[in-house]
């Protein structure tokens, strides 16, 4: 199955743009609710999982820290999709990753 | 051009010539930029250079070149040689220098975030060579004493002259292991422009626009954008947005529940609520989401009865399990207030002591004081009054505590 590159790109603000009604506004936020549900009621597990793993080389050197692939949907991630547009349907899916403002590249991957 | 913006060019150009010249001559390259920014300033008001950064470069650039001349000479007649060394050619700025300022200054950042110093003193040394804070500042926002911040800056800057970290040599694995630092410092560094502790100096906006300038370019790096990021550029951006409604005409801070709400920066609030929702990512809730959906409670609330006071007593509690500090039990006590009285408030604090560090800052009297008074307590009211009068970092800050704490409840 083809890989795809998956770029996080910010989008230039429209000019003259006139911001967005209360009930707008609102439901940004609840784009944000949704997602923060799931801590509500564990919250002393969080934190500090990134940036805490560590892999020591064999020439003694650390390097990480390493994390898993679908972690990292913050400046790109790498799918699997049966072509472009299946990459493009789970790019976009991604909470908060294709907004007003912000966009996302899709690129295959050619291994030679 | 303006004060602040001669301010950001200078760090950022501090940080190009010390990728050039490597960070053990940093403090030389300080002073140099600290040279020609003053020959620049001392030239007449009608000769300004076309272009100051390329100017500014060039000035500072040949005369760290030229003090490498002078060492080579040295040593040239010290071993009696008639070989003869070339003197510096002219330099000029690089052809991409308006790209390469900001870089600069981001891996400049993340070298001041050094693991083997001390979390509290990476902070004060990218205070010190990120925003040009004194000693004082510094040692106000960081709720130390000067000799302490002064003794920290000789050591960080020590290590950073010796730490050999060049910045072109911090590869993605060190920056990523080196972001929460680096969130901190650009964290602490709004608040310090948010909050005036400077005397008489009101709200400190270029520090502000420094952090958010600083939090823009991590989004813009692969490796440094991640939720967290988000998280703290939307609470730039949702604190940005009272900015103007929270000083009045004289430089004054006006609290939250006097603010004049139609004076909000709806943009910046739409803005830092589109960035909350990228932050909504991932599986770990940093202590900047929470900071930021308590900023968003605020932001959208109709007015200040109005606001979701219980929303914000969970959201404290949340954000002192993630984080735990004395002053997220302030905040919380404070939205228990609002919710069931200054009375169960007092009994939330109950029990809890201030460190000894949050002790010599104002904030905990000037709560007990405000808490006592709309309890009643006029005795109890007036010596946390007192205290909180004592310790308050700056006049303009003295006076508004003084107004608030006089009213009658």
């Amino acid at each position: 199955m083809p890989r795809y590159l998956c770029l996080q790109r910010s989008l230039p603000p429209a000019p003259d743009s006139t911001p967005p009604s209360p009930a707008e506004m609102q439901e940004i936020y609840a784009r944000f609710g949704a997602w923060k549900a799931q801590f509500e009621d564990n919250l002393v597990d969080l934190g500090g999982r990134l940036g805490e793993g560590r892999l020591v080389t064999e020439d003694g050197r650390s390097d990480g820290p390493f994390v898993e692939v679908k972690e990292l949907v913050g400046g790109y991630m790498i799918v699997s999709a049966d072509d472009l547009e299946g990459a493009i349907r789970i790019a976009a899916a991604c909470p908060g990753v294709v907004g007003p403002r912000s966009g996302i590249e899709v690129v295959e991957i050619f291994v030679p | 051009m303006s004060e602040p913006d001669l301010r950001v060019l200078r760090a950022e150009l501090c940080a190009v010539l010390v990728r050039r010249f490597g960070v053990a001559r940093h403090a030389e390259v300080e002073d140099a930029v600290q040279e020609a920014v003053a020959r620049m300033l001392a030239r007449t008001p009608a000769d300004p250079p076309d272009d100051a950064g390329a100017w500014l470069y060039r000035v500072a650039s040949n005369h760290l070149l030229g003090e490498a001349a002078t060492r080579q000479n040295r040593a040239r007649i010290l071993n009696l040689s008639t070989t003869d060394v070339p003197g510096p050619s002219p330099d000029d700025a690089p052809a991409h220098l308006a790209h390469e300022l900001p870089d600069a200054a981001l891996r400049m950042l993340f070298v001041c975030c050094d693991p083997t110093l001390p979390a509290p003193s990476q902070l004060a040394l990218a205070l010190s060579v990120l925003c040009g804070l004194t000693v004082d500042e510094v040692a106000l926002r960081l709720f130390a004493s000067k000799a302490h911040i002064y003794k920290r800056l000789a050591r960080a800057r020590t290590r950073l002259r010796t730490s050999g970290v060049e910045l072109d040599a911090l590869d993605d694995a060190t920056l990523a292991q080196r972001l929460p630092a680096v969130h901190h410092v650009l964290y602490l560094m709004f608040t310090e422009g948010h909050l005036a502790t400077q005397a008489d100096r009101g709200v400190r906006r270029e520090l502000c626009a420094d952090a958010l300038r600083l939090a823009l370019l991590l989004t813009r790096h692969p490796t440094t954008d991640v939720p967290a990021t988000s998280a703290l550029v939307a609470l730039f951006h949702l604190h940005a947005s009272r900015l103007d409604a929270r000083v009045d005409a004289d430089g004054h801070v006006i609290l939250l529940d006097e603010q004049d709400r139609a004076a909000w920066d709806r943009r910046l609030v739409a803005e830092g609520l589109r960035w909350l929702a990228r932050s909504a990512r991932g599986d770990a809730l940093s202590r900047y989401h929470l900071e930021a959906e308590i900023a968003a409670e605020h932001s959208l609330a109709p007015s200040f009865s109005q606001t979701r006071w219980e929303r914000l007593v969970t959201l404290y509690a949340q954000l002192d399990q993630v984080c735990p500090s004395p002053l997220h039990a302030l905040n919380r006590a404070l939205a228990i207030a609002e919710v069931d009285g200054p009375r169960a408030a007092l009994v939330a604090l109950d029990g809890q002591e201030p460190p000894a560090w949050l002790e010599v800052s104002h904030l905990w009297s000037a709560v007990l004081a405000d808490l006592h008074r709309r309890a009643g307590d006029v005795t109890a009211a007036e010596a946390h009054r007192q205290r909180a009068l004592a310790s308050a970092p700056g006049e303009s800050l003295r006076a508004v505590l003084a107004r608030r704490l006089a009213a009658t409840p």
